[in-house]
């Protein structure tokens, strides 16, 4: 395939299913709770309305205020150019740019937000910072050495070549170092989108705010494009998970257009199932002390650099 | 079928890790009654195929015994002096938990150097399962060191044993039967004399922190 | 016969449940280690005329050569000394109301199941019936460390009972190389049996052996008492009873000792020379030294000097089986009689004066030689013994070591060790000034022994270490040589 066409499919792809995702989670919290909650396609219905809405900007706030929300949109519609939700739409030379730079483009919406949550000077944005700031600095080793041992283990930087190889070394989901990457991505995946137990997105106290915080000053357009950005990013870690160490390209024996097709409704149906896991896992745990989140963090680390170990201990083979 | 194996031990490993980022006693108490019964799951599965290939079956009655002492009897034992003194929730360690796990992390790299180094040790069998069993026992070791009270002690002493129950099934199939009850009999009254032994001092002391315990000197 | 040195002490142990009157505990004791003395000389003769015994029933299990022996025997020599001993000793706590009935059963019924572990360890030649054995030890004397049930006792057996269980479960971990190291090369009736090792030495794999060498070493070393595993040493032998610490200072490091021996022999018959584990032995050995060396200046408790002294004296025994010379074998077997004959006397001795004074405190012992003549006196005498003085025989072991080392070519260790001796020397006369000397302050005692029959007991042993010291009955050499033999592996 072409760029243009991959760049396409990809974008669309994304922006359709980023608030899909959302919605179920929120519905299986509510029925966990015995409510019918609202319906799946709220997101949607959401931004649109704030899209139409005007927003107010204070006015001790600089550039950076209004920069931000546009900067926040564009890392992560950046990123999920990175990680295929499909091989097949892959062009045949890889995409330019690997997994350092996709964490390093999240470093840049990151710290944008971070910054915009200064900017206005009010304290729940500034605490809502400081905390992310903690938070991230500790989740960003993990990933780091989670994506590392992947590329080890298949030989390349990129992360479509990843993807392939994964494909192609067919084990199923017992081999250990493949579970320790899984748990790994789980818990990063917890701690990067800003769910429990690191943070409760459904909060409104706050003080207990983290990623909230930061959005607290936005509204209407600006409000819409944050909340779309953060959406895309979880996309982006599910997609990471899901089609790393959940190939599902290597079973669709047909080519051309029924093939792409069949690939990507394969996975939407993987992003609806680990949509429910998550939300199962928010159910299942309560939100942590903040002291207790480097606990986690420390976790994670161990879980990815014990992957990193074990593809050592069994000599470099990864079958 | 070893990489089946290979998988466990990684299993067994990460237990430890978890047990060593735990605060609140009770939850050491259940991740050893998981690490154990990983453990059993092991000894069943080498069990099972020591009767399939050479018709022993005192693995397989190994395996039993693991799980009614390990998983079934201790861990009810170590409730039981749980409930009887008043501390639930450890608040202070020799560090911090974070610092604590990467210790541990630390430990396992230094096993895998140490153990790569020793000719002879590879033929037969899987360099992963020995690196991650002998380091279990060494996390057991720095488990005890980094517990102050002396519950955890306890719980570090049988994850130490664990460790090196489990270092033996997989790297000679099993000790000489004889051995392996008698161990099993050592361990479990050890247990109980230390578990009667935290009884008193919570007794005579008013407390089961081991700081405590330091009016012996020189 | 041999297996009714085992059986002996479970039958007295059942009986002890049985019986309902202090009376009868006391008497089926001594009766206990009476017979095992006498069934100990007809065995021993059988061990100087044949060599070993060996029985096949249930296994081939049961195995005695002359190593075994001779800590055997020094085991049923104060096995029977300290059950004399302490009958008085418990009746007198009894009438000061310390101890009841039932703490008095219980101290027989673990004491004879403690013997009985010790005589397991050291009658099988499966290693690893050894291992459950010595570990049977610790849990055994457990209680018996914290007999008395007050803080310190309690705090001594908790660190006991943890050191040494993870001690010993390192022990276990190198017992686990040791068979990985012999796989293949032993036939499946014969895994981890000693005599079996030895002969097929050569063939064991020397990088999983080395490893296991250095995991038995650390863990039998902790219990018995080697530096730097040796915290719980001093704690244990100063809080439990008397008669209970003779038998933790001389018997049980002796068996921990033996453990470490029998493997040392293995691995050196396997790496074709002594260095490697010579070195290791060496190491520990000086530190041990040294740490006690250090403790036993500043000492204001007799009994934790007395303790202090044992991982001296096993530290002594570490650097002799290091050298691995015959000389210095013979010197280091010579020295465990030696130093556990010495060294239960000593702790008898100072369980008497515990009973008069009420108190550990050297400052607060003055005059005992007034007040208790003959156990004082013993006592006295028995200080200049441990630190190596003539005519008593810790002094010809030590000679004899030193005289080792320095014909194996190392100065520097001997120098090193003959200052040791005189810092260690300097520290027990200074420990010695302060108890036996003034005495007009000390009132409201009574002068006079309390305990008769322990007071002819440590009589004869300040006997025989006095004349062992100038002549050994040459049997006993017979079998020092045999047993040096067995461990140089020709």
């Amino acid at each position: 395939m072409s760029y243009i066409v991959y760049i396409i499919i990809q974008i669309l792809t994304m922006v359709l299913i980023a608030p899909l995702v959302n919605g179920i989670i929120i519905k299986v919290k509510a029925f966990s709770q015995k409510r019918t909650g609202p319906p799946i396609l709220q997101m949607y219905f959401d931004l649109y309305k704030l899209i139409r809405k005007s927003t107010v900007v204070s006015d001790v706030s600089s550039w950076v205020y209004k920069a931000a929300p546009y900067e926040v949109f564009s890392t992560a519609l950046a990123a999920a150019l990175l990680v295929p939700v499909s091989t097949m739409i892959t062009p045949p030379d890889s995409i330019p740019g690997d997994f350092i730079i996709l964490v390093s483009i999240f470093a840049l919406g990151r710290f944008f937000m971070m910054a915009a949550g200064l900017d206005t000077g009010s304290t729940f944005g500034g605490m809502g910072s400081s905390r992310e700031a903690m938070i991230s600095s500790l989740a960003e080793p993990s990933i780091l050495v989670c994506l590392f041992t992947a590329g080890l283990i298949s030989g390349s930087t990129s992360l479509d070549r990843m993807m392939v190889f994964m494909q192609g070394a067919g084990t199923p989901l017992i081999h250990p170092v493949a579970i320790l990457l899984l748990l790994a991505l789980l818990s990063i995946i917890m701690m990067e989108t800003a769910r429990i137990p690191v943070d409760d997105p459904s909060t409104h106290l706050e003080l207990t705010m983290i990623h909230e915080a930061m959005l607290l000053e936005y509204s209407g357009r600006h409000l819409a494009l944050m909340e779309y950005g953060a959406a895309i990013k979880q996309l982006v870690f599910m997609t990471l998970l899901l089609n790393l160490l959940i190939p599902h390209d290597q079973f669709i024996a047909m080519a051309g257009v029924g093939a792409v097709l069949l690939s990507l409704l394969i996975y939407l149906l993987k992003v609806i199932l680990l949509a429910v896991l998550i939300a199962l896992i928010e159910i299942n745990t309560v939100k942590f002390r903040l002291f207790s989140i480097p606990n986690l963090a420390a976790l994670s680390f161990i879980l990815s650099f014990l992957a990193f170990l074990q593809y050592f201990l069994l000599g470099g083979s990864y079958v | 079928m070893s990489s089946l194996f290979d998988t466990l031990s990684v299993m067994i490993l990460l237990s430890s890790f978890v047990l060593m980022a735990n605060k609140r006693i009770k939850s050491y108490i259940k991740t050893f009654r998981i690490q154990s019964m990983l453990i059993a799951l092991a000894a069943g599965i080498l069990g099972i195929q020591s009767v399939m290939e050479e018709g022993r079956i005192d693995v397989l009655v190994i395996c039993f015994i693991i799980v009614v002492l390990k998983v079934i009897y201790i861990p009810k034992l170590m409730n039981k002096t749980y409930s009887s003194v008043e501390y639930k929730v450890e608040k202070d360690f020799i560090w911090n938990i974070p610092a604590l796990v990467l210790a541990c992390c630390a430990l396992v790299v230094f096993t895998y150097f140490s153990i790569s180094t020793i000719d002879g040790i590879n033929e037969g069998f899987n360099n992963i399962q020995i690196v991650n069993s002998v380091s279990v026992i060494l996390i057991g070791l720095f488990f005890m060191i980094s517990r102050k009270k002396a519950i955890g002690q306890i719980i570090g002493f049988l994850v130490l044993e664990n460790g090196i129950f489990i270092t033996a099934m997989f790297s000679t199939n099993g000790m000489p039967f004889i051995v392996d009850m008698g161990i099993f009999i050592d361990m479990l009254t050890a247990v109980m004399i230390m578990g009667v032994m935290v009884f008193q001092i919570s007794d005579k002391f008013d407390t089961i922190n081991i700081d405590k315990l330091n009016k012996l000197k020189g | 016969m041999g297996f009714l040195l085992l059986a002996i002490p479970l039958i007295a142990v059942l009986l002890f449940s049985l019986m309902k009157k202090r009376l009868f505990l006391h008497a089926v004791s001594i009766t206990a280690s009476g017979l095992i003395m006498m069934i100990a000389v007809r065995i021993t003769k059988d061990v100087i005329d044949y060599g070993k015994v060996e029985y096949a029933h249930y296994g081939g299990f049961f195995y005695l050569d002359s190593l075994s022996i001779i800590v055997l025997d020094i085991i049923f020599l104060i096995g029977f000394f300290v059950a004399v001993y302490s009958v008085q000793y418990l009746e007198e706590d009894v009438r000061r109301g310390k101890l009841d009935f039932k703490k008095v059963r219980l101290y027989y019924i673990l004491m004879h199941l403690f013997l009985f572990t010790m005589i397991l360890a050291l009658t099988v030649k499966n290693m690893g019936i050894m291992w459950i054995a010595i570990e049977a030890t610790t849990l055994a004397s457990a209680f018996l460390v914290g007999f008395y049930n007050d803080r310190y006792a309690l705090e001594a057996a908790w660190k006991y009972i943890i050191i040494c269980s993870v001690g010993i479960a390192v022990a276990m971990l190198g017992i686990i190389f040791l068979h990985l190291s012999s796989i293949g090369v032993l036939e499946s009736t014969e895994l981890l049996s000693w005599t079996a090792l030895m002969e097929n030495a050569k063939g064991l794999k020397t990088g999983t052996a080395r490893l296991a060498f250095i995991f038995i070493l650390v863990g039998f070393g902790t219990k018995a008492g080697l530096a730097p595993m040796h915290t719980w040493l001093p704690d244990a032998h100063s809080q439990a009873p008397a008669p209970i610490s003779a038998l933790l200072s001389g018997v049980l490091l002796n068996s921990a000792m033996y453990g470490i021996i029998r493997m040392a022999a293995v691995v050196n018959k396997n790496l074709g020379s002594s260095i490697y584990t010579g070195r290791l032995l060496i190491a520990m050995g000086m530190l041990s030294i040294v740490t006690a060396a250090v403790f036993i200046l500043t000492q204001k408790d007799y009994k934790r000097l007395l303790a202090y002294s044992s991982i001296e004296h096993m530290g002594v025994i570490a650097v002799a089986m290091g050298f691995f010379t015959p000389l210095s074998i013979l010197g280091g077997l010579l020295h465990m009689i030696n130093h556990s004959l010495t060294k239960s006397m000593l702790f008898l001795c100072s369980g008497s004066v515990l009973q008069k004074y009420e108190t550990k405190h050297i400052f607060k012992t003055k005059g005992v030689l007034k007040l208790l003549p003959l156990s004082g006196t013993a006592f006295l005498l028995g200080l200049f013994a441990i630190a190596g003085t003539p005519p008593f025989s810790v002094f010809v072991s030590e000679f004899g070591i030193m005289m080792s080392i320095f014909e194996a070519g190392s100065y520097l260790i001997g120098a090193a060790l003959a200052i040791l001796f005189v810092i260690i020397f300097a520290g027990i006369a200074i420990a010695l000034f302060r108890i036996f000397y003034g005495g007009n302050e000390v009132s409201g005692l009574e002068p006079g022994e309390n305990n008769i029959p322990g007071a002819l007991i440590i009589l004869t042993l300040i006997v025989i270490i006095g004349v062992t010291g100038l002549r050994m009955p040459e049997s006993i050499i017979g079998l020092i040589y045999e047993a040096q033999s067995i461990i140089s592996g020709v």
